[in-house]
């Protein structure tokens, strides 16, 4: 059924997405990863980027599924509009995000001012970190959990209102279940995106080792070989690479079981 | 419009006065629900039937006018209960099964933030009775997907009746189901509302739903009620062309007797062989995957309120009096009205209830009928289907 000419464009496309992975792995110094990985060079940013991007990602579930929750709710035109502004972030270079942010909360910025007279100081901190990675992940969330609101309907809500049930009870026990695979999907690219980060975490947060130093600003630090080898950046992406299979492997089984 | 139906309030549980405008649709209803009764909403696309039940359930909200149960006021000019609070059920074509959860559950569902107010543990329990009452007794645990669309719409019911409404709305609840299926739902549907007590609109196209389940009939058309009164009488003298369209057939409201329907007059009308079998019982057959003992029985049919329904173009009109003795039935009677019809002449003949017979022209010529003559009447019993009521 496929026109032939396809399997052609279709290869070197696989090839682009695969290839480079295999590079990586032909390039990795097998006999010395282990003492790379076990350095504390390594594991301080895995440590610091499973925990900030775990952080953002619950952000992410508490403020994104009520948002996701309003737009689907919403009158065609609010809707669409509330949607544009979700979807800015998700277009916008990460390193403009961290200018803007840098901007609204940096010294000088609108917001930054008022928290410096409290004594409170965001940039170049960890909560930094935490609120770049949610700039960038949170547009996925919503935008997956909101396509399964609205493709999920309010049929089955009205018909929970007609039985008694309270809009708590069916936002509970209706409406959160009906679109569980959409706020798993959400929740694995919201988690991949922030773990990815990089843009906005190094203008807005910066690049301090064990504050603000997370796995990709790591790779990078390595490879600009700053004191390290690019086998330290090597064997760096190799534990992002292998902590994104995990999570697709862990998610991948979680549906398989919710869907026998 | 039809002040009547408005001013029979006395002891009414619902009360409605529904007015609303969108673009160049307008609906004007005043409508009345006694205890225990069942309405059918009659009335062809676009009517505003839908509309109505969305206004009575609390899902739409109304331009002007009043929605009041057992006097307590639900909608009111700066006014409004939300559906959650109201007890109105409702019941559509699509059984809308919450997928996420079991048979059992979707009805605990209900028993737990309806007006039982049940903990979990006794939901579950009480859900079980209620799936043994649609006979679904095994399938608790069966996820809707896993069910057939008539089980799925058996489920829905008990669900909706669990919830313990006051008022139970019905959309057109047979019409996704196929012809096997929907008799059997509707029968259910006619002895839960019984057996509950549950005050019912039904919103149908299918005149059988309105014999079935109604004791009063309401027709709308382009937002407004043309007409209104008890099953028989809407039908047999309908006011609407829709209604007639509907209507076009010959219905005989009796009793059951030896498995056939006996009329006011005593005529006797014999009947397909499959559904005197089902007069026959006093309780609905469920299909064969019921795991419940039959509760049908025999013998206890006298006055059982039955309806029997023909087509006029299945009469067979004679001068003599047939000589065969086929299963048939035969009468005389006297021609009351000779008028145009669809399908060609329609005779009507005197009766309690009149009779409708559909011939060619030139056969009421050859048979020389004139208004007054007397005729000989006769209807194959297999082309006269009955339902109980």
């Amino acid at each position: 059924m496929i026109p032939r000419l396809l399997y052609l464009p279709a290869s070197i496309g696989l090839a682009l997405l695969v290839l480079p992975l295999a590079g990586l792995l032909l390039k990795v110094d097998w006999p010395a990863l282990p003492a790379l990985l076990l350095s504390p060079e390594a594991l301080q940013p895995l440590g610091l980027s499973l925990a900030t991007a775990s952080v953002s990602t619950v952000l992410c579930l508490v403020l994104g599924v009520p948002l996701a929750v309003v737009i689907a709710r919403s009158k065609p035109r609010v809707a669409g509009l509330l949607r544009a502004l979700v979807t800015v972030p998700l277009v916008l270079p990460p390193l403009v995000g961290g200018i803007a942010l840098l901007s609204l909360l940096g010294r000088g910025g609108v917001l930054g001012n008022t928290l410096e007279l409290a004594g409170l100081r965001i940039p170049f901190t960890t909560a930094a970190v935490v609120i770049a990675q949610t700039f960038v992940a949170l547009p996925f969330l919503v935008i997956a959990v909101e396509g399964a609101l609205r493709t999920a309907g309010v049929r089955y809500e009205r018909v929970a209102a007609t039985l008694g049930a309270g809009r708590g009870t069916v936002f509970a026990r209706i409406t959160l279940p009906l679109v569980a695979p959409g706020l798993l999907a959400g929740t694995v690219l919201s988690f991949a995106r922030a773990l990815g980060e990089f843009g906005a975490t190094a203008l807005f947060a910066g690049n301090q080792a064990g504050v603000t130093r997370t796995m990709p600003l790591a790779i990078y630090t390595a490879f600009n070989g700053s004191g390290v080898t690019t086998d330290q950046a090597v064997a760096l992406s190799l534990l992002l690479i292998a902590v994104a299979v995990i999570i697709l492997v862990l998610v991948g089984t979680r549906r398989a079981s919710v869907l026998s | 419009m039809t002040p009547a139906l408005w001013k029979s309030a006395a002891n009414a549980l619902l009360e409605a006065n529904l007015q609303l405008t969108r673009g160049s649709f307008s609906l004007d209803v005043q409508l009345t629900l006694a205890p225990g009764e069942v309405l059918a909403l009659l009335g062809p696309n676009g009517s505003g039937k839908s509309t109505v039940l969305d206004l009575l359930a609390g899902l739409a909200t109304l331009d002007g006018g009043t929605v009041t149960i057992d006097g307590a006021i639900l909608t009111a000019p700066g006014r409004f209960v939300a559906p959650e609070r109201r007890a109105i059920g409702l019941l559509g074509q699509d059984p809308l099964l919450f997928p996420h959860l079991s048979a059992r559950a979707n009805v605990a569902f209900a028993l737990r933030v309806g007006e039982a107010r049940l903990t979990a543990d006794q939901a579950r329990k009480e859900a079980d009775r209620w799936l043994d009452r649609v006979g679904l007794h095994d399938l608790g645990d069966s996820k809707p997907g896993a069910l057939s669309g008539g089980q799925q719409q058996r489920v829905a019911l008990a669900r909706a009746l669990a919830a313990g409404p006051r008022v139970l709305l019905l959309d057109e609840p047979m019409a996704a189901l196929d012809a096997e299926t929907a008799p059997f739902i509707r029968q259910l549907i006619r002895e839960q509302l019984a057996e509950t007590g549950t005050s019912a609109i039904i919103v149908t196209h299918d005149i059988v739903d309105a014999v079935v389940l109604a004791d009063r009939v309401a027709v709308l058309h382009d937002g407004a009620l043309v007409d209104e009164g008890t099953t028989a009488s809407v039908l047999a003298a309908p006011r609407n062309p829709f209604v007639a369209a509907l209507a076009g057939v010959n219905l005989v409201v009796g009793s059951v007797q030896n498995g056939a329907v006996v009329a006011p007059d005593g005529r006797i009308f014999h009947v397909r062989p499959a559904d005197a079998a089902a007069l026959a019982t006093t309780s609905s057959i469920l299909p064969a995957s019921v795991s419940s003992a039959p509760r049908a029985r025999t013998g206890s049919e006298q006055n059982v309120p039955a309806a029997a329904v023909f087509r006029p173009a299945s009469v067979v009109v004679q001068t003599e009096q047939p000589r065969h003795a086929s299963p048939r039935n035969v009468w005389s009677a006297r021609v009351t009205g000779i008028e145009p019809g669809s399908g060609g002449v329609r005779l009507r003949t005197s009766g309690d209830p009149e009779v409708i017979a559909e011939l060619t022209p030139a056969a009421v010529a050859d048979l020389g009928l004139q208004l007054g003559s007397t005729v000989w009447l006769s209807v194959k019993a297999t082309e006269v289907s009955a339902y109980r009521r």
